[in-house]
């Protein structure tokens, strides 16, 4: 194992390169623009291409003409590229492309701040594009080490998929130095519980089956098996319909193959649910790193409190909130979006909270100040916010 | 010509979706022609389309491998799947004018700057057809269509001293031509050289749309009286203003003379394997 000190940027590098990726187009955006400064460097050091495309939606649109050539492609950006992305993510989507999309999350709206995190696109990753009908795989790393497992975790999954799969970062886990391990063997690649699906090709003829079916292999030009790759409805006699039963039978499969294999994705972490704590806190990425402090914090004050990591952000892990408890989600936006999630899969009897910043992240004194403050009924205000009850 | 047909559409995509009298069938023809005339069977190609009429009429009817883009964007989607593919294998777009023209002109210069192996096709109708008739950057000054009913007068790319084309030979394509596809064995021949040439290559071929640009800017969709108003309009390459003129022939014919963009990148990528090139 070679143990380094590197940044998120780096982990997510070296995480594409040990999936096999050998095709990356981006756009300078900061904070994301080291992951293609060292894609540039480490690419053609194994075979594989780096371009600089002339706008984010380029940028998609080149990996996903290398996906359907054979090559494993990945694009890196932040908030006002990955807007760009929804045009060439719905073609990958309906298509389905195996492609996998970075996005280092800062402040926003628009410009926002560039250096600093953010949390507001949790929803946009999950609708990365218009007109609805499909699922969507969304991970969320909290670390740098966790930022080179689930990127190489991204390419496994949209390959068993066929579908673009997207690694929700932060601008503090990408930007951030952290240890960082690397693997330097298959057997130590393996033993952190790697894996790496190689790009198959799909003989054809029937592409597109209309069933919930994984492990197809994609369609890949060039091998002349008369593949036809397409975003139009497939149909048994090609792709040009406005047929509503084919479109239902696409829209179904783009769903269902990914909701009815959520056990292959669902990942999350737990800390003291086992006593039914009677507040949980709820976070994913950077912050949940705080959340992780406050509610040890708590434990040590003997307050019963539990916390909850989405690791797996989307398909949206409603399990995990099957407990009647006071929840309250800590997120990198002044909206509240993790929040409404939770207050739909929250079990019957919960009441859902949210602590809001953007920019910056909490301290664990000021969550563990909340949590008070929610054991005694008492109102939430902060910073002339008032944070009531969802 | 059926032949053609047979041996390389699809047999559910004939006839394909052109309306009764218009052009397309025709253009979509040329192309199949330069491909047989150049002895390319259905392995040798790899077929894109964008969206449209020229989309909807070409895309995947293929009996190869095909692929149907995004709008606009196809040409970003050649430049990664030229990276994967075989260089021999023949990359060929068919998209209409507005696709390449307007709103996938910055693909579609960045891919003639890099110099990246594909023959874009434009089928040119002279403006939005597949949504009802609005005026393009091809469109006719003056014309009447549903979206410009006092007759369209925003500056267009190929009237008062402006020529899309050229802009795209200033941006480094190395084959460029335009027809009109009642000219006969001429596209055929200039579709032929732009297949070969190992770059970027565009022909324009401009064919008359009998359902709206005929109905509205030409008040007939009678395929007669519209090819003939083509015929009147067509001329050969013309120094200085063609006025209402189409200009055809071949604009630039630079085969072979740019390094061709995945070549270019895999020597690169080979240097660096072989530690010729440093950080």
């Amino acid at each position: 194992m070679k143990r380094t000190f590197d940044t998120g940027n780096a982990a997510i590098t070296e995480g594409a390169i040990r999936a096999g990726c050998s095709l990356f187009a981006g756009y300078p955006i900061t904070p994301a623009t080291e992951i293609a400064e060292n894609m540039s460097r480490r690419l053609p050091q194994v075979g594989g291409y780096y371009l600089q495309a002339e706008d984010e939606n380029a940028a998609l649109h080149i990996c996903n003409g290398g996906a359907i050539g054979g090559l494993k492609a990945m694009t890196a950006t932040s908030g006002p590229g990955f807007i760009l992305f929804a045009d060439a993510f719905g073609w990958a989507v309906s298509s389905e492309v195996p492609v996998v999309i970075v996005n280092s999350q800062r402040v926003g709206p628009v410009s926002g701040i560039t250096g600093a995190p953010g949390q507001g696109e949790f929803y946009l990753s999950r609708y990365l594009t218009h007109g609805g009908n499909f699922e969507t795989i969304v991970l969320a790393p909290s670390s740098v080490q966790e930022a080179f497992r689930l990127t190489v975790r991204a390419f496994y999954l949209a390959e068993r998929f066929r579908t673009p799969v997207i690694v929700l970062a932060d601008q503090m886990v990408t930007d951030g130095w952290e240890t960082l391990e690397l693997p330097e063997s298959e057997a130590e690649f393996t033993a952190m519980g790697l894996e790496v699906v190689p790009r198959r090709i799909h003989p054809g003829p029937e592409f597109y089956p209309a069933s919930d079916a994984i492990d197809i292999p994609p369609v890949v030009l060039g091998h002349n098996t008369g593949a036809a790759c397409s975003d139009w409805t497939p149909t048994d006699r090609g792709h040009d319909t406005e047929d509503v039963t084919w479109q239902h039978k696409h829209a179904w499969r783009l769903i269902h193959k990914i909701r009815n294999h959520r056990e292959l994705i669902d990942e999350a972490e737990e800390w003291f649910l086992d006593d039914d704590p009677d507040v949980i806190l709820v976070a994913y990425g950077t912050p949940s790193r705080v959340v992780q402090s406050a509610v040890r914090a708590a434990r040590r004050e003997g307050l019963r409190v539990g916390g909850i990591r989405l690791i797996s952000l989307w398909p949206f892990q409603d399990r995990m909130f099957s407990r009647t408890a006071t929840y309250l989600t800590v997120e990198l936006n002044w909206d509240g979006q993790l929040v409404r999630e939770v207050q739909r899969a929250a079990a019957a009897g919960s009441s859902v909270h949210f602590w809001g910043r953007c920019g910056e992240l909490p301290s664990s004194g000021e969550l563990l100040e909340t949590v008070q403050k929610l054991l005694k009924n008492e109102p939430l205000e902060r910073d002339g916010w008032r944070t009531e009850k969802w | 010509m059926s032949d053609l047909l047979e041996k390389y559409v699809r047999p559910e995509k004939n006839p394909g979706t052109a309306c009764k009298g218009c052009g397309l069938r025709l253009a979509h023809r040329r192309v199949l022609e330069a491909i047989d005339e150049l002895g390319l069977g259905q392995g040798d190609v790899v077929w894109g389309t964008g969206i449209g009429c020229s989309g909807r009429q070409t895309f995947v009817t293929w009996k190869g491998d095909t692929f149907a883009g995004t709008h606009g964007r196809v040409y970003a989607m050649a430049t990664g799947l030229r990276l994967a593919l075989p260089p021999e294998k023949r990359l060929i777009l068919t998209v209409g004018d507005g696709d390449a023209f307007t709103i996938g002109f910055l693909h579609l210069l960045n891919a003639a700057r890099r110099n990246v192996d594909m023959t874009v096709v434009v089928f040119d109708n002279l403006g939005y057809q597949s949504t009802g008739g609005q005026y393009g950057v091809t469109t006719p000054l003056g014309s009447r269509t549903d979206s410009s009913p006092y007759g369209a007068w925003e500056p267009n790319w190929t009237q008062g001293g402006f020529d899309v084309l050229r802009i795209l030979k200033e941006a480094g394509a190395t084959f460029l031509a335009r027809h009109t596809v009642l000219q006969g064995h001429e596209p055929v021949e200039s579709l032929k050289r732009a297949i070969r040439n190992p770059g970027f290559s565009l022909v324009q071929l401009i064919y008359p749309c009998v359902t709206h640009y005929g109905v509205q800017a030409l008040g007939t969709r009678d395929p007669a009286a519209i090819y003939d108003w083509f015929r009147e309009r067509t001329a050969g390459l013309i120094e200085g203003d063609p006025g209402d003129r189409f200009t055809t022939g071949i604009l630039h014919d630079a085969s072979g003379s740019r390094v061709e963009f995945s070549a270019a990148m895999r020597d690169f990528v080979a240097s660096v394997q072989k530690g010729e090139r440093h950080v």
